[in-house]
């Protein structure tokens, strides 16, 4: 694998569904995702594969409450 | 020095609140809230109350973030008049507070039934986190519910039931949920959720009068048809009513709502307004509109403060707004104004796809995707660039929207 395509996985962004949430961690609810950080998001988990962190405003760690809750994760 | 006073501290106060003090460094700013508790994620009490989400992630901010930024924080504090000739606004026991530019970020509260026992305990509406922790109590201790309000917020109390394992039953006025914006295919996909969550939609019906035991508890509601449904829950989402009462002899122009321009201005100098309460003037829609959504408030609280701050006409508001519906197995998304407009076009792809898109004058003005979210971001941009499409409505209703295949736009 070439550097730059290593660089683009070590900084993308997939999600995790998670059962529930600790005190600590930060939760948005999916409307508050930009249009294009919406689509990112969507895309990712419809098409269960990592997004760019370059295309979203998406932080390792958070959940987003959608259908389920998902927690953002570094790939 | 300038003084800007802000009602309210929901997300349109809040983000107000913060663009002062970055375009105003030295300004002195106070925000009022009758609330117990600075801003929270309203649009996430709901996580709250269905038992799924701790208290801790819902708060937004603490007291020391108003503090860090030299903003003055007055809890549990009522405003109860404006004096717009002496720029002055009373409250109920904390003094009075000078204002150079005012700011109206109060919202609505939920209206309550006008019928019989309405105010009956176990009998809820949803709009505070102070609501949210007594409806999780009181379902958690429920059997059965009765939810009244067939639109979106009366979705979030028959989840409620749904997550915290209570039979409900929906009551509706017409034959469907959210009837303005969606068909009888669209609407029951949604009812469908809702049965797979243990809440029965019932057609036709509403409410004509509570019944209560001895001690005041609710024990059934009775539609119109007299029909007796049992509950010991009820949760009541029938509208909003603008928290306007204090602004009696302001001379601040009303219509369901605070009227504002493009830039949050009302037609009193140096009053502003923002988020729910408004009825601005949408410069995609041609005309005043509302809008009842987080990202909207909060675009709004900005917008308003960039004016407030430029003592100008800088910059308009321009927004699509969303609002979700996460409940199902299959996800909601409702944009700009999917009431609105002169025509649609709509199709259902599966038991749990459909969509609808609304225009005017062969505009898209908003829409409702159910199950398949991927054309949103397509559809928004359309809206915002003001492109005629419904001639083309054939396009949009593919599964997989592909602008390309749209005709070149004809030069105006
Ligand atoms: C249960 C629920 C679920 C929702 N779900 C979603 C969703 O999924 N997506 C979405 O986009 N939107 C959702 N919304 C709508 C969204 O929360 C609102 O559009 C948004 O919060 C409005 O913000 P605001 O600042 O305009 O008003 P508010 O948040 O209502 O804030 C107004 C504040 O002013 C205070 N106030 C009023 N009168 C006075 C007075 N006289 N003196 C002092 N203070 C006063 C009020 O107490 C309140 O704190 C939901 C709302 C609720 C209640």
């Amino acid at each position: 694998m070439s550097m730059a395509s290593c660089d683009i996985l070590r900084r993308s962004r997939h999600l995790e569904r998670v059962e529930s949430v600790t005190a600590e961690t930060t939760v948005r609810h999916v409307d508050q995702l930009d249009t294009e950080t919406l689509d990112a998001f969507y895309r990712a988990l419809t098409a269960d594969r990592p997004v760019s962190e370059a295309d979203v405003d998406l932080e390792p760690g958070e959940v987003i409450v959608f259908t389920d809750y998902y927690r953002v994760a570094r790939t | 020095m300038t003084q800007y006073v802000i009602i309210g501290d929901g997300i349109s106060g809040s983000s107000a609140a913060e663009t002062l003090r970055e375009e105003d460094p030295d300004a002195k700013i106070t925000v009022i809230t009758d609330e117990g508790e600075p801003l929270y994620n309203r649009i996430l009490i709901k996580e709250h109350a269905k038992g799924k989400l701790p208290e801790a992630p819902i708060s937004i901010h603490e007291e020391e973030w108003y503090e860090e930024r030299d903003i003055e924080l007055s809890l549990d504090t009522h405003v109860t008049s404006v004096d717009t000739d002496e720029n002055v606004v009373h409250t109920h026991d904390s003094g009075d507070i000078p204002y150079d530019k005012l700011l109206v970020a109060t919202g609505g509260t939920p209206t309550q039934l006008p019928v019989d026992n309405s105010d009956a305990d176990g009998i809820h509406h949803f709009w505070t986190f102070q609501d949210a922790r007594g409806i999780r109590e009181s379902a958690e201790a429920a059997d059965n519910a009765v939810v009244v309000g067939a639109g979106l917020l009366g979705i979030d109390f028959a989840a409620v039931c749904g997550a915290q394992g209570v039979d409900g039953k929906y009551l509706m006025r017409g034959d469907r949920w959210w009837r303005y914006a969606l068909s009888g295919e669209g609407a029951e996909i949604m009812h469908e959720g809702m049965r797979d969550v243990g809440v029965e939609p019932v057609f036709d019906s509403g409410v004509d009068h509570f019944e209560t035991d001895d001690d005041g508890a609710v024990t059934a509601a009775v539609d119109p048809n007299g029909d007796r449904y049992d509950c010991d829950f009820a949760g009541v989402a029938i509208g909003l009513t603008f928290n306007t009462e204090f602004l009696r002899g302001a001379g601040l122009e009303q219509d369901n709502g605070i009227l504002v321009d493009e830039y949050m201005q009302t037609n009193v100098d140096d009053i502003y307004a923002a988020g729910d309460i408004t009825r601005f003037y949408d410069v995609l829609l041609g005309e005043q509109a509302q809008n009842g959504s987080w990202g909207s408030a909060k675009e709004q609280g900005r917008v308003a403060a960039v004016n407030m701050a430029a003592d100008a006409e800088e910059e308009e508001f321009q927004w699509v707004s969303s609002y979700s519906i996460t409940h199902f197995d299959f996800p909601f998304l409702s944009f700009g104004h999917p009431t609105l407009g002169d025509e649609h076009a709509e199709r259902k792809y599966s038991d749990t796809e459909w969509r609808r898109v609304a225009f005017k004058d062969g505009k898209i003005v908003g829409g409702v995707l159910i199950g398949d979210l991927s054309p949103q971001s397509k559809f928004k941009q359309l809206m915002r660039n003001q492109r005629v499409v419904a001639d083309q409505a054939e396009v949009l209703l593919e599964k997989q929207v592909d602008l390309d295949n749209l005709a070149p736009e004809q030069e105006q």
